[in-house]
């Protein structure tokens, strides 16, 4: 059995051959490979650290299964966050990523599986707690008490100097609103309190559940540049959002999670290097749209037509100048051409489901049972 | 006080102890509306019991029924040496249903928070976070004893005089009076909040705990003793008052203490229990 096999069963514990095989590259030894669950297929290979034999992630989970009575939040996950740099924790809702970071800071327990953080189990999570802070969800203060005592609360939870407590607040900008009571607090100012909550360990893991909710644009920018700044220190940070564009922009390596499951774990530019990108074109006079079309057709290109009636041409960006010479070559002239590459939320979107109605399809389908005939994503093979 | 009860490792980790959380719910309990209204509360009970003991042995009726709550000290009590605190032990269950609600409040808060997410996360060690919590609350609540204590040594001898007696037995035994008083009613508190504690962590919520905790010992309660009356004297209630007032007929003093230590065992058991074992899901 080819290697790159045995890794798809690891990571999908039973593919039963409906992942075409043929796609699984052969040198696919320590990467992490995507799969298509709509297509039933494999879709590419990334680099990673995924089952190499030696750990070098600083978060490893290994068959991780989460259950609440009969609903699956985290389903048999297995994978590995790289040490350093930032990872983006990403998925719809109820997708499991709450639950997988709970998990690891040691507030739920697993069903089954295992899984470790800094080389420690989290079934001790006392041993790593030290290295690791945390905003769960939306930031956790006592209203009544200024963000200072807040901080120096926690500061003395964890045995920390109050100094941590000037630094975090200085960090994140709340200097000179620190004795204001948190009842006062906009939620932009809040969300920094829980970031600088998370920061007064000076972890060497940072869990942030969507740390920009509430933050003006400013401070959007502000908290992205902490993060970049954090990640390129060395420190690990993991940041869970549904902003992707946020995500894309300040994440190195991605997980993506639906239902549970995961659907792609891996460098973020190996993921938008399979970003689809398209021409879309426009003759001067929409008189020549057929003629256009049967250019390009001509000239070797696949056209589709979108739903205005604009034509589309399924090309990487650099073509763009030479669909334009066989426009002209051809005798028409473009009016309009517009070289476009989908970003990470359309590939999200392509991989998740674009809309509540597709979500609940999917969710239908993945758990259905597998002796139904009608099962045929990996999902229901589980 | 920070950090000089963490322990390093080896590797430089801060290994923080319970002192660190002890510390740290201290200073989660400044929040102005724990402390004003725990100690206004208190301060509130003690005027209150002192005025109206002293009115009523004034007026020459004998004392009320004891009900749930209080129970009233006779002419006799308040003039004798006890006196000057016989309103301590008269009202242990209105200072003990106070002690409850905020030790359940100052529980349940870190649920309806969410604070219990940032705890757990910082001190996986949950029994240290429990029995950290309840360490300071009951530093929390020897100071209202404390209060209480010297909110009756002051009204007590006013509402005497306002009532036209004059107490000549007070003070010649001051010492014992009100180192015992202040014991007392500090251990009966401790149960009231250590059962307050328990409810809340078991409930996750201050409405139900407080409900629960002060439906028990004003209905319930009554309503077992009155169907049950050989069981009434081992009764939370009964035992708590019984440990207020330094024992009574029916259960001595030594009895009402190792049943008071049973009680805050049990409880605290319960709490640590379902706290460690429980996921954090708030």
């Amino acid at each position: 059995m080819p290697s790159g096999q045995c890794q798809l069963e690891e990571l999908f514990p039973d593919p039963t051959g409906r992942a075409q095989q043929e796609d699984i590259h052969a040198n696919t030894i320590g990467k992490t490979v995507v799969i298509d669950v709509e297509a039933n297929r494999l879709v590419m290979c990334v680099s990673a650290h995924l089952h190499t034999g030696m750990s070098m992630g600083v978060i490893r989970t290994d068959r991780l299964t989460r259950r609440f009575g009969d609903l699956v939040a985290v389903d048999d996950l297995s994978v590995e966050v790289p040490r350093g740099g930032v990872t983006g924790l990403v998925g719809p809702n109820g997708s499991g990523k709450s639950t997988l970071i709970r998990m690891l800071l040691g507030l739920i327990r697993p069903s089954s599986g295992t899984a470790d953080v800094l080389g420690h189990p989290i079934s001790r999570p006392e041993v790593y707690a030290s290295q690791v802070g945390a905003l769960v969800e939306a930031p956790a203060f006592v209203p009544g008490l200024s963000a200072r005592a807040n901080l120096r609360s926690l500061a003395r939870l964890r045995g920390l100097p109050d100094v941590r407590v000037e630094d975090v607040l200085m960090t994140v900008g709340l200097m000179g609103r620190e004795q204001e009571p948190v009842k006062r607090f906009s939620l932009g100012m809040k969300q920094r309190l829980g970031i600088a909550a998370a920061m007064l360990p000076d972890p060497q893991v940072l869990v942030l559940d969507e740390p920009t909710n509430g933050l003006d644009p400013a401070g959007i920018v502000e908290i992205r540049g902490l993060l970049q700044r954090l990640g390129e220190s060395g420190r690990s940070v993991i940041v869970s959002s549904h902003l992707l564009a946020e995500i894309q922009s300040v994440c190195d390596h991605l997980l993506v999670l639906r239902f549970g499951v995961l659907m792609y774990a891996g460098p973020m530019a190996d993921l938008l290097q399979r970003a689809e990108s398209h021409i879309d074109v426009q003759p001067e006079f929409d008189s020549d749209l057929e003629r256009l079309h049967q250019v390009l057709v001509d000239a070797g290109w696949t056209v589709t037509t979108d739903s205005s009636g604009q034509l589309r041409v399924l090309a990487p960006l650099a073509a763009a100048a030479q669909v334009n010479r066989d426009a002209g070559s051809g005798g028409v002239t473009l009016r309009a051409i517009h070289a476009r590459q989908d970003d990470l939320e359309r590939i999200f979107l392509e991989m998740t489901g674009t809309n509540d109605d597709e979500l609940a399809a999917s969710r239908a389908a993945a758990l259905r049972p597998p002796h139904d005939p009608g099962a045929t994503s990996n999902e229901a093979d589980r | 006080m920070s950090g000089r009860h963490a322990v390093a490792d080896r590797m430089g980790n801060h290994r923080p102890g319970l002192l660190n959380v002890v510390s740290s719910e201290l200073l989660r309990l400044r929040r102005r509306g724990i402390a004003l209204g725990w100690l206004g509360l208190t301060t509130a009970m003690a005027v209150l019991i002192n005025v109206v003991m002293f009115q009523i042995v004034k007026n020459g009726s004998p004392p009320p029924l004891n009900g749930p709550g209080i129970n009233f000290p006779t002419a006799t009590t308040l003039l004798s040496d006890k006196g000057i605190v016989a309103g301590l032990p008269a009202a242990s269950s209105m200072f003990g249903v106070v002690a409850l609600s905020f030790w359940a409040l100052a529980t349940s808060t870190d649920y309806s928070t969410g604070l219990v997410r940032v705890l757990v996360s910082a001190q996986p060690r949950r029994w240290r976070l429990v029995m950290g919590k309840w360490m300071a609350l009951a530093l929390a609540t020897a100071l209202t004893t404390v209060v209480a204590l010297v909110v009756s040594l002051m009204v007590a001898p006013i509402a005497a005089r306002a009532a036209g007696f004059t107490p000549t037995a007070w003070g010649t035994n001051l010492g014992p009076d009100l180192a015992s008083a202040t014991v007392n009613l500090f251990c009966a508190l401790l149960v009231w909040g250590t059962i307050g504690l328990a409810l809340a962590t078991l409930t996750r919520s201050s409405g139900i705990a407080i409900g629960v905790g002060i439906g028990y010992v004003l209905l319930l309660e009554t309503v077992i003793k009155a169907a049950v009356s050989s069981a009434g004297r081992w009764l939370p209630g009964t035992t708590i008052a019984a440990l207020a007032n330094g024992g009574t007929p029916d259960l001595t003093y030594g009895r009402a203490l190792a049943l008071g230590l049973v009680y805050v065992v049990v409880a605290l058991g319960a709490a640590l229990v379902v706290f460690t074992r429980r996921d954090v899901t708030d």
